[in-house]
This record gives C-alpha cells, structure tokens and sequence, in this order.
C-alpha cells in the first residue's frame, strides 16, 4: 500500500550533510592529535 | 654453492625432508597441546556423529536459524579477522612502506591458513557437501547469487595468498630457482589478493541483503557490505597485534631481540592505522543512524546492546589506540585490540545470529557440541601455524636454509 | 529493465527465433505468463483436504485431519509438510489460511543459490533441484517468507518446500491442492486471469473482502494470491515486506563486482608505481 502515499527519500539529506561536517571537523582533530609528536616530557621516559 | 647442491636433489629427497620435518620438536606435553588435543579429538567424533546422522544431531540449528555458530563466527568473523593478510599487503607491497615488511610474511601465513581453514570450516556446515563442485564445475553458475560470488572468491584468493607465501616455502626448501619464479608473482598476486579480498569482505556482508525482513531494523542497512569492508580493516589490524603479541611470546626463539623492538614501533604505526578507519566506521554507522531512521528503535534490550556496541566496542577501542599510539602506551594499545576483536564478533554474531530472526520466540543458542567444533578449527588452525612457524623462515628474513 | 531480463537479453533473439521452429522444445526457452493460484479466504471451512493431497501427491507423511487437532495452534510449514492451514481468530469469526510457498515473481531463494538448485521456471513454479543443492541454506535465509525447510537430521538432506506441483503442471494437471479443495478456495490459472476473477469478486462484494489481493504487488508480486474479509495483518501474513522484487537488494552489489575487478587492479598498479621509483621497485621485488 506504500505506492499510493508520498515518500520522500531524501527527508535526512539535511541532517546527514551536518554529519559529515562534523566529521571532517573532529577528523581533522584526531588526524593532528595523532601526528603530532610526543609531548616531551614523556619522551624523556621512553627513550 | 647453491647450484651444485641442488643437482644432488631429487624430488624424492624434498619428499624425505619434509617427512623428516614432520615430526614434533619441543616440550610435548604443554598446556596448550593436551587441551587442544583433548578438544580436536572431541571435535572430531561430534563431526564423525554430524556426517552420519545430520546436522540436527550436533547443533542446534532449526528453521528459523539456518546459519548458527559455524557460519557466523568461524566462517564470516573469521574472514574479518584474516583481513590484516590485504590490508598489510596493500601498505607493504603497493604504498612501498618498507616499515612494516617484516611482518607482511606472517601475517599472510595468518591469512592463508585463516582462509583453509574457515572455508574448511563452511565445508562443515553445508548439509550436501560432496555438491560444493556444482558452483565450480557449473552445475549450475549461480550468477545471480552473492554466494557464488563469495564461494569464488573464497578460492581465488586462497590461492594468492598461497603464491604470497610460497616464496617462504621455497626458502626453506631451499629451491632457490623456484622461489625467484614465485617471487615475481608476488606483485600480482597481491593486487589481485587485495581487489578479490575487498570484494569478499563486503560479499560476506551482502549475504544478508536478503535477509531484510529478519534483522533488527538497527543492523539492517542497504550498507552493510560497506561496513563490513570498512570494519574488515580495523578487525584484520587488531588481529595482527593481538596475534603478534602472542607470538612474541611463544615464538621468542624464532624472532630475535630486535625483532621486539621493531615490532612495538610496528604496533604504534598500525594502531594510529586502525584509530582512523574505526573513527571512519563509527560515523558511517551514525550516518546510517540517521538515514534509516533509526532513533525511533533506540529502546529496550535491543537499543541498549546496539549503543553498546557502536560505542562501547567501536568509539572507546577507536579512543584507545589513538591515546595508546600518541602516548607510546603498548598496553592500552593492546586492550584496544581486544576490545576491538570482541566488537568484530559481536557485531558478525549480531547480524547472523543475534539480530537475526530477533523476534523469533524460540531462540538459537549454539550447543556445546557446536562450540567444541568451533574452537577445534580454531585449534588445528594453530597447529597448522606452530608448525610452519617453527619451520619455515616466517620471521627472519636470512635464514641458514633449513635444507641444505 | 529488471535483472532477470536483463540477463536474458542476449538470450532473448535467438530464443524467439528458435522457439518458432520447434515449438515448446524447451519450456523454459519460451516466454510464458506465469502461472499462479488464487486462494480466498473466505471459501476456505479449514478441511485440511489440500494438506492431506499435498502430503499424498509428494510422498510425505499424510496428516490424520480428523484427531491431530493441528488447527489449535498456529504452525509453519515444515520438512514433512509442504503446505498447513491455520486457523485465525479475527473480528469476522474463525478464518483459515492455507500457507505455502508464494512462488514469488522474482524470488529471494532463486536469487540467493548459488547453484541454481533452487530454479524458477519459466512458466511460474519455483521449484528445488536435488542433484545442484548443496545444502548451504542460503535460501533459507533469502526467502522473505521463510518457506524452505531443510532436513536436519538426515545425512544426506533435502530441501522442502512447494512447487506447485511441477510434475502434474508439465502433464497438464492442475496443483494437487487444487483438484482436491471441496469449496474452491483455490483456483489456478495464468496470474493475469486471477487478479481479474479477484478484483471481480472485490467488485460485486465490495462489503465482503477487503480491498487488497495479498500478492499483487509483495515482494515484486507472487503466484500465489489471496484475498480477505479482514486485515491481513490479522492471518498472520506479513504486511511489512514492501513491494521490491528480494532480489533487488543485492542487485547494486553485484553489478559493482566487475567494475571493482576492472578498476581496482589497476588503480593498485597506478599506485604501486606512484609509491617508488624505478631503482627502488627492482629492489623491492628482490627481496620480497
Ligand atoms: S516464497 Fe520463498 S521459497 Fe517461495 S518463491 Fe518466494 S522466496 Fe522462494
Ligand atoms: S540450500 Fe540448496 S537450494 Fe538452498 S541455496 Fe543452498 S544450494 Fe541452493
């Protein structure tokens, strides 16, 4: 019976193109958090 | 010196070493081996029982769950964690990061046996076995099945993999000619490995396409192939640390002191590795979330356990490597990887079994016997690789020939 | 264009061209309408007759109707039973539905074996194969109404289900089941022909039924047709399925198999050799 109501199948769009902005911000976070080098008095530790 | 050796070498010659190589080395009688023993042997009768009286005599597979234990966690859990075999290739062989190519021979062996194995191990489950050569044979090419597809696969990649590891075997047969023939084919195998390997890790996934109106509307997604393929390379690289900080244990001998140190610096490189693409995973399951709608199954038992995994086996291990790799913590690294190997489990256990037929009112719980089966693949799996290992130059890259 | 078809494309010329000179050869080279049967539900008096000619007409074991008191709850149909009637309580008084395999236009078994075990004929029955099968239960899982059954306590299982009785449709008859039913509730006939006589009977009894032919449009529409005097919620039939052909879902999937195997190979050799340049990459394979 659904073929005879409307369906929209992009009713998300909106709020998944908002995800992916989110993403790409913290993504970007995490990307620099993992790149950058040993704080360093930790480094000290290690070696 | 090489050359004039081998003249000497007949074909019966290879044949008596590796006979000779049979035998067992070592302390026999570990832990480890009466316990696997005892349980390969258990194993072995309740599949005697399975192959004479039926599938329902061992298991408790019924209508409603077609697929039980042996299908979700040896088969497609398994093949999930064997991903690290693609995975590592593709870094090593084809980005050319030469930081990780002492551990590209193991963990191929991993992938190789990983694939006999649980393919062996769907061999088990299929109730007409001797069949299994209509799909090759065409009797009949089920194109239009994922099956197919993956059954194929299966085969194909088995077979690169086997020319990724031949080399090895070459080496320690010491046939030196045949390992530089097998060693030109490594190239291609391991671009044909990846491409069928990406295909078969979402295949697996794709198989359950059809299965729309069985799963829990939180684990049904037209994605779930994507997922799968995504989740197959954080699942393959947690595989690899967990399986080689066992390793460096056991195998002390065999990898050297250096050979720890490197493998810590290699285990800081593949947890930033798997930190990224589980951070990728947990958004593309957000942005599933919020595509399908699914904030409105969010309640009860089933929203309780699906927020568990996503964010108890996917975000906090995702957490974890990152700190664990920015910080240098080896621990917390490993923690991760176990917490990601549970979720890979839960998560195939969710789709095939758990989800799956979730409001069925008699549930399928494996039965004992389906469990000792089980954890016999898993063991022989590592017999297989123990003996190899303690073998075949796996770890070293310049060996004294074993053969000479 | 739907997969089937586009499958069949290349098939079709020759086919057309060929079934004009020797005239139903193959059936399953010609184009035929499917076939399919109507039940109505509100003939059905819960007799059972249909599940005894089944049982008797595919060498199963014949259920005693009279003393097995087998309409108390509701069952599925299983390795012994090809076809059951149940019994619902619904607010039209006792209604019985006859349940089998919906020999789906397009179905999600066919689609998922990967052996051709499980067949659609040309002509409608969807039918299972025992020398292809290898037991893998993959469409057990695909089926949308989850008809097949596997023997689990055999050492050399089979699967059942329904196949419209293929071998009295080939010699002419009609479904077992069919012949057998004392109130013709069932009818049998090319699905065209059904949904007419259905929509009829909608038509002249507008009170009576509801307004919907279960089937029509389910799964891609199927064979086997019913109609109602209530909900079909309420006889237990699943009205949450949609109307996508089952074999849809993983169409996208499959048709991405050999763009991927085209292109991802090469774009792994474009990279590989991106990655390192000449000297390096002899070096490389040398100590591989
Ligand atoms: S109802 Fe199930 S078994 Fe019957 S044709 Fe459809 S998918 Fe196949
Ligand atoms: S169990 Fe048999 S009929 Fe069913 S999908 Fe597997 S091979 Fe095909």
């Amino acid at each position: 019976m659904e073929s005879y109501t409307y369906v929209n199948i992009f009713e998300t769009k909106g709020l998944e193109y908002l995800l992916l902005i989110c993403f790409l911000v913290l993504f970007i976070f995490l990307v620099r958090y993992l790149a950058s080098p040993l704080p360093a008095k930790e480094q000290a530790g290690k070696e | 010196m090489h050359d004039e050796n081998k003249k000497g070498r007949s074909f019966a010659d290879i044949i008596r070493f590796i006979l000779q190589e049979m035998k067992p080395r070592g302390k026999f009688l570990t832990p480890f081996n009466v316990i696997s023993i005892v349980v390969i042997i258990a194993g072995v009768i309740i599949l005697t029982v399975r192959f004479i009286y039926g599938l329902g005599s061992v298991s408790n597979l019924n209508q409603e769950y077609p697929w039980g234990l042996w299908k979700g966690f040896n088969v497609i859990t398994g093949v999930a964690f064997a991903g690290g075999a693609y995975v590592l290739t593709f870094v090593v062989y084809v980005m050319g990061v030469e930081k990780y190519h002492s551990i590209v021979r193991v963990t191929v062996l991993n992938g190789l046996l990983a694939y006999i194995f649980y393919a062996g191990a769907l061999i088990l489950d299929l109730g007409r076995p001797w069949n299994i050569i209509n799909p090759i044979i065409g009797n009949d090419f089920g194109y239009n099945s994922v099956l197919f597809l993956v059954a194929w696969h299966f085969m194909l990649y088995m077979i690169a993999e086997f020319i990724e590891f031949s080399p090895v075997a070459a080496e320690w047969l010491n046939l030196e000619k045949a390992k530089k023939v097998l060693q030109m084919l490594t190239l291609g195998a391991v671009i044909f490995g990846i491409t069928l390997s990406s295909l078969h890790q979402s295949g697996l996934g794709a198989l359950f396409l059809m299965a729309k109106s069985k799963i829990h509307p939180l684990w049904y997604t037209e994605f779930i192939p994507l997922l799968f393929l995504v989740s197959s390379i954080f699942a393959g690289i947690s595989m690899v640390i967990f399986e080689g900080t066992i390793s460096h244990r056991v195998f002390r001998e065999q990898i050297g002191p250096d050979g720890k140190s490197s493998f810590d610096q290699i285990v800081f490189g593949l947890a930033k590795g798997a930190a990224i693409a589980m951070f990728v995973y947990y958004f593309f399951k957000l942005l599933v979330f919020i595509h399908e709608h699914h904030w409105q199954h969010i309640h009860g038992f089933w929203g309780f356990w699906y927020l568990f995994e996503i964010i108890g086996l996917v975000l906090v291990p995702c957490f974890l490597f990152a700190y664990g790799a920015r910080h240098r913590i080896i621990g917390v690294i490993r923690i991760a990887a176990i917490l990601t190997l549970i979720g890979i489990i839960v998560n195939r256990l969710n789709i095939s079994m758990i989800a799956y037929n979730w409001n069925v009112v008699d549930r399928y719980y494996p039965s004992w016997m389906e469990y000792v089966v089980s954890f016999t693949v898993i063991f022989a799996e590592i017999w297989v690789f123990r003996w190899i290992v303690t073998r075949m130059p796996v770890y070293e890259k310049h060996t004294k020939p074993a053969m000479a | 264009m739907n997969r089937r078809g586009f499958l069949k494309l290349a098939g079709t010329v020759g086919a057309t061209l060929a079934a004009k000179k020797a005239k139903a050869r193959d059936n399953d080279d010609e184009k035929e309408e499917f076939v399919g049967v109507l039940t109505d539900t509100t003939r059905c008096i819960g007799c059972r007759t249909c599940e005894v000619a089944c049982a008797e007409a595919h060498g199963l074991p014949v259920p005693d109707v009279q003393n097995d008191g087998a309409l108390e709850a509701e069952r599925r149909t299983s390795d012994t039973q090809w076809t059951v009637v149940n019994r619902y309580e619904t607010d039209e008084g006792d209604v019985f539905v006859k349940k089998q395999c919906m020999h789906c236009w397009q179905p999600g078994c066919t689609a998922a074996c990967l052996t051709n075990a499980m067949y659609k004929t040309h002509a409608g029955p969807v039918i299972w194969r025992s020398d292809k099968c290898m037991g893998c239960r993959y469409c057990m899982i695909s089926c949308p109404f989850e008809i097949p059954k596997f023997e689990y306590d055999s050492w050399n299982p089979k699967i059942h289900k329904c196949n419209m009785c293929w071998e009295r449709l080939q010699e002419g008859q009609k479904p077992a089941c069919v012949d057998a039913c004392p109130t013709d509730a069932l009818m049998f006939g090319r699905k065209r022909e059904l949904m007419e006589v259905a929509r009829v009977r909608i038509y002249n009894h507008p009170q009576k039924y509801v307004h919907q032919v279960y089937g029509e449009h389910e799964v891609g529409g199927t064979g086997w047709l019913y109609l109602s005097s209530v909900p079909f919620e309420q006889l237990g039939f699943r009205t949450d399925l949609g109307t996508t052909p089952y074999p849809d879902y993983t169409r996208e999937f499959l048709y991405a198999v050999p763009v991927v195997l085209f292109a991802v190979p090469a774009f792994l050799l474009g990279l590989r050799f991106l990655s390192e340049n000449e000297e390096e990459l002899e070096e490389g394979e040398s100590h591989a």
